[in-house]
């Protein structure tokens, strides 16, 4: 794997530059101002105090003895990583994967997600443990030790506190409410997410400013910011590139390094498209420097850490309003519920595997932007159609589990196209930073089917039977959706595109 | 706590060149500097080599060349690598008059390439480069009076850029929390004070016509920028004890510029310099075949093999490579005109433990051009502007009003002889303290 991608990057990148004014040799002046296009910024290293000050262009990360090799490019040692959103699906998963990795680990949670999954009747299949239990396992079996508070991040003194103590070099920013069906449950279910979310964002970026202006902030966003055009024009990595024009009434102007256009389908989707122009001012007015992660579903239970005490689990919800897709279709397979697609199942998305996920967190951490830039990746390894990964759960369920497993497709809860084109950039991930999946669809579905298999989890599922099958309606009406067809998949079918049938599920959620 | 004993004070004057203090005296612009010109002996000095304020003042207070304290520019690059470094008092490997004993208790203020302040008998306040008040001053105590004077280490002459009146109004600021902290600094007890005035410099570069021109529209205001220093030199002179021997000076002059030449470009040109990337962010990017590089202004260095990463060039082709460098240098015309004044080696002017850290040449500006080593330059020549004024390295000056009863000390031609000077000057004082006593 590309252990190279950030060797050239310089101290200007780095978290533990301290800027410190400019000079003007010119004018023979100094500036105490940090941001200037004038003159030479002069810098010096918070870890390395004995360097004096010092031209920040002029050392890169493959010099400097602070930062080290490691498996995913230069590593800062003991790189202090904060994750909001700890006790979440993604948080504890990356959690003990930076832990193990060498990289000293703080996270903040309030539970949120547990009582939300609990209002609904529902819980994670895979049993998590509490917090405390799961603390004392990482140390215990990994031997990590992870500095962990409860409270909402909403509560920007104790944030502000926090990240005082703390002082992260990098900000992983999980905490918001990740449920589009839950947003639009009705309007206080609207309006507490767009509020938990957004706001929280925003104090966050203010505390940014003001105790860790040089972290360098990961933000998820969702690929579900951008909709799904439906002239079929790319979907761009946030930005336009350079030679991007806009052409109207035989005029033309450069689109270059603009936003690209927004079309979210919910109001969580919304929630996100405000955080989006919110961490994006920030940069520009106060040289935050931030990557905005345009997540694809996740899918997937494993990574060697989670696997290696149950203590250690990560959560793996299936109900309508916070399983994925692809775990959720897991799931009906092993409880003989029929795969669950929405419409004709022609709705695509991107996706990534859980583990593959924590690699490319990894390597945004490793790499940080510019003071200053916002940067946006697309986080996917690639891009299915809904029908096609019901038919390849249904078919490896089949071949390697003898499961009988029937496809239904139900009249689309959702306010989305189930046909479009969608052709979605990703390279900057593989291409700047060295990313390189590791995860099969098959092998994870695999894995997935493997777990959730045995008695005790299966019972957990059919324990929550019925909030799996989804009810909640764009529209505002709560009711369960007619079935429009259902069928079989035959074990050892080769399933390609267009296949017939099909239906959705929840992409997203 | 009243100090005793003989005292000495110096007063700093960065960039001001000798015919214009001169004239600013002598028209009635400065006063003030006028009647003290009366008692005393004014003279050219030469600068520095370069004639930069970090190295010049650096020479000012040990009374040694570059190849002995070790300063040789604003910026250095690390041994060893190619980190740009901004050199400063903690690399000083001299020690200023102020350490030694003979100077008694010692106010230090705004001298220049200072940073940051450490322990010493008396009051310090770092001059630029300073980025960070706390650590710019002793003893620390002082750091919230300063904050109530609205004290600034420099005026942010980025302002210049947008409009030169709004930067007059800066420098007018600067100076007024200048002239507060001095003033109160003053009152307190010293054998030896020390207050430079920086801003002069600063609208010398920016304003060297409405200066010099009387018909710029900004000739008053400009003048009137040198009345307010006047002004606060006679209010600081009021407090002196009157027989107390002064020095005035500066550390280098200044002249019209014009045209910006970027050395780096030359090297590139020449084929002695190579980049490994298309756009070099910094000396980093050097590339292995580079063969020399420059530090602003005009410091050429060898890309010594063993000195710097990807560094080639043997020591059995140094000398060859400086004459050629020499040559080219010699040959390089800008404009029609040559732009090369002089080219110093480094054993013309360097002697000392340091020597081995300068470097191999300094090339000296023809008189309108200006020297700079910024990498990212596309054109070998540049219009300077808003820049109008630049350094020159043979008209600083230096004043001297000996202590009563005394002649007219030795004279200082260079820098480097300003210690000594003041050496002398506080043993004069203790001898003829001594025979007072007797
Ligand atoms: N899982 C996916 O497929 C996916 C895809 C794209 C984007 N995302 C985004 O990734 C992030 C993490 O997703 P996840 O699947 O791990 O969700 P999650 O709900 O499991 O994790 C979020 C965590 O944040 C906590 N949290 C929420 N609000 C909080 C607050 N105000 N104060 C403190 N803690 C709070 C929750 O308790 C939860 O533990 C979310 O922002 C989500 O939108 C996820």
């Amino acid at each position: 794997m590309s252990k190279d991608h950030n060797a050239q990057k310089t101290c200007w990148n780095c978290p533990a530059l301290e800027l410190r004014g400019h000079v003007d040799f010119r004018a023979c002046g100094q500036s105490m101002r940090k941001f200037m296009t004038e003159g030479q910024a002069m810098a010096e290293c918070k870890r390395r105090p004995e360097l004096g000050l010092f031209d920040p262009a002029s050392l890169t990360f493959e010099e400097c003895p602070e930062w080290e090799e490691g498996p995913y490019g230069y590593q800062l040692r003991d790189m202090r990583v904060l994750i909001l959103g700890i006790d979440g699906y993604l948080g504890w998963t990356l959690a003990l994967w930076l832990g193990s990795l060498g990289f000293r680990v703080a996270g903040v949670d309030n539970f949120n997600r547990r009582r939300w999954v609990a209002e609904e009747g529902s819980h994670s299949v895979v049993p998590i443990a509490p917090m405390e239990e799961r603390l004392r396992a990482a140390k215990e079996v990994l031997g990590i030790e992870i500095s962990f508070r409860e409270f909402d991040i909403l509560d920007n003194e104790k944030l502000r506190q926090f990240i005082q103590e703390f002082q992260p070099e990098a900000i992983v920013h999980y905490a918001e409410c990740p449920s589009a069906p839950y947003s639009m449950v009705d309007f206080q279910h609207a309006a507490y997410v767009q509020h938990n979310n957004v706001i929280g964002t925003l104090g966050l970026l203010f505390a940014m400013r003001d105790l860790a202006p040089e972290a360098s902030l990961i933000k998820l966003g969702t690929m579900g910011e951008y909709g799904t055009p439906l002239t079929g024009r790319p979907i761009f990595e946030g930005i336009f590139p350079a030679d991007a024009v806009l052409q109207w009434d035989g005029r033309e102007w450069s689109l270059g390094g603009e936003l690209t256009p927004r079309d979210p389908v919910s109001f969580y989707h919304v929630s996100k498209v405000q955080d989006t122009f919110n961490v994006y001012e920030s940069c520009k007015y106060w040289w935050l420097r931030s990557y905005d992660v345009m997540q694809g579903v996740i899918y997937g239970v494993h990574t060697e850490q989670v696997a290696a005490d149950p203590r250690l689990r990560t959560r793996f919800d299936v109900d309508e309003w916070f399983g994925t897709v692809i775990n959720r279709f897991v799931a009906q397979a092993v409880v003989g519920i029929p795969l669950t697609i929405y419409g004709s199942g022609g709705q695509t998305r991107g996706f990534l595997a859980l583990r593959d996920a924590m690699q490319c967190m990894t390597r945004l951490i490793l790499s940080p932007p510019e003071p200053g830039q916002y940067d946006v990746v697309n986080q996917i390894s690639g891009v299915y159609r809904v029908r096609e990964l019901a038919e390849t759960v249904a078919r490896i369920a089949a071949d390697e589990f003898g499961l009988e497993v029937e496809i239904q497709r139900l009249e689309n809860p959702r306010v989305e196209a189930d046909e479009h084109p969608y052709e979605v950039v990703y390279e900057k991930l593989p291409q700047q930073l060295g990313f390189e999946p590791q995860v099969t669809l098959e092998e994870e579905v695999y894995q997935m089917l493997k777990l959730l298999i045995q008695p005790s989890i299966r019972s957990r599922i059919e324990a929550i039977r019925q909030v799996i099958l989804p009810k909640t309606r764009w529209s505002g009406l709560h009711k369960e959706m007619d079935v429009i067809e259902r069928y079989k998949v035959r074990p050892r079918r080769v399933v390609g595109l267009g296949a017939e049938g099909g239906g959705e599920d929840d992409p997203e959620r | 706590m009243e100090a005793k004993g003989p005292r000495l004070a110096i007063i700093g004057l960065d960039g001001v060149p000798y015919e214009l203090i001169r004239d600013l005296a002598a028209k009635g612009v400065m006063p003030m500097v006028d009647e003290l010109f009366q008692e005393g002996k004014l003279d050219k000095m030469a600068s520095s080599v370069p004639a930069v304020s970090s190295v010049a003042w650096s020479s000012i207070i040990t009374g040694e060349n570059p190849g002995t304290h070790g300063i040789f520019g604003f910026t250095d690059v690390a041994a060893g690598s190619y980190r740009l470094t901004f050199p400063n008092f903690a690399q000083l490997k001299a020690p200023p008059f102020w350490e030694e004993s003979l100077f008694g208790r010692s106010a230090i203020l705004n001298v220049p390439s200072t940073y940051p302040a450490r322990p010493m008998n008396g009051v310090h306040i770092a001059g630029f480069v300073a980025p960070d008040l706390t650590k710019a001053v002793y003893p620390p105590s002082l750091v919230d009076q300063l904050r109530a004077w609205e004290y600034e280490v420099d005026v942010d002459a980025s302002s210049a850029h947008q409009s030169l009146e709004l930067f007059l109004r800066k420098l007018n600021q600067t100076l007024d929390a200048r002239t507060r902290a001095f003033l109160g600094l003053v009152e307190r007890p010293w054998d030896t004070f020390m207050a430079v005035y920086t801003g002069t410099d600063r609208l010398l570069h920016f304003l060297w016509p409405a200066v010099t021109d009387p018909r710029h529209r900004l000739h008053e205001a400009a003048l009137d920028y040198f009345r307010r220093v006047d002004h606060s030199i006679g209010r600081l002179v009021e407090r002196l004890p009157e027989e107390a021997p002064l020095v005035m000076l500066s550390d280098h002059g200044f002249e019209a510029l014009e045209i910006q030449v970027n050395i780096n470009r030359f090297l590139l040109q020449e084929g002695f310099l190579r980049w490994r990337r298309e756009r070099p962010r910094s000396l980093n990017d050097l590339a292995e075949g580079s063969v020399a590089f420059a530090l602003d202004p005009a410091r050429i260095y060898l890309h010594r093999k063993g000195r710097y990463p990807r560094g080639t060039v043997g020591e059995d082709q140094a000398e060859k490579l400086v004459d050629q460098l020499a040559a080219a240098l010699a040959e390089l015309r800008v404009e029609g005109r040559e732009a090369v004044a002089r080219v110093y080696r480094r054993q013309e002017i360097y002697h000392g433990p340091q020597v081995d850290r300068a470097p191999d040449l300094v090339a000296i500006p023809a008189p309108g051009i200006e020297f700079k080593a910024g990498l990212e330059a596309d054109s070998l020549a540049e219009p300077a502007a808003p820049f109008t004024g630049k350094h020159r390295g043979d008209n600083a000056f230096l004043y001297v009003r000996p202590p009563e009863g005394h002649e007219q000390p030795p004279q200082a031609r260079s820098v480097q002889d300003v210690q000594p000077l003041l050496v002398w000057l506080k043993n004069s004082l203790c001898q003829s303290r001594r025979r007072n006593d007797e």
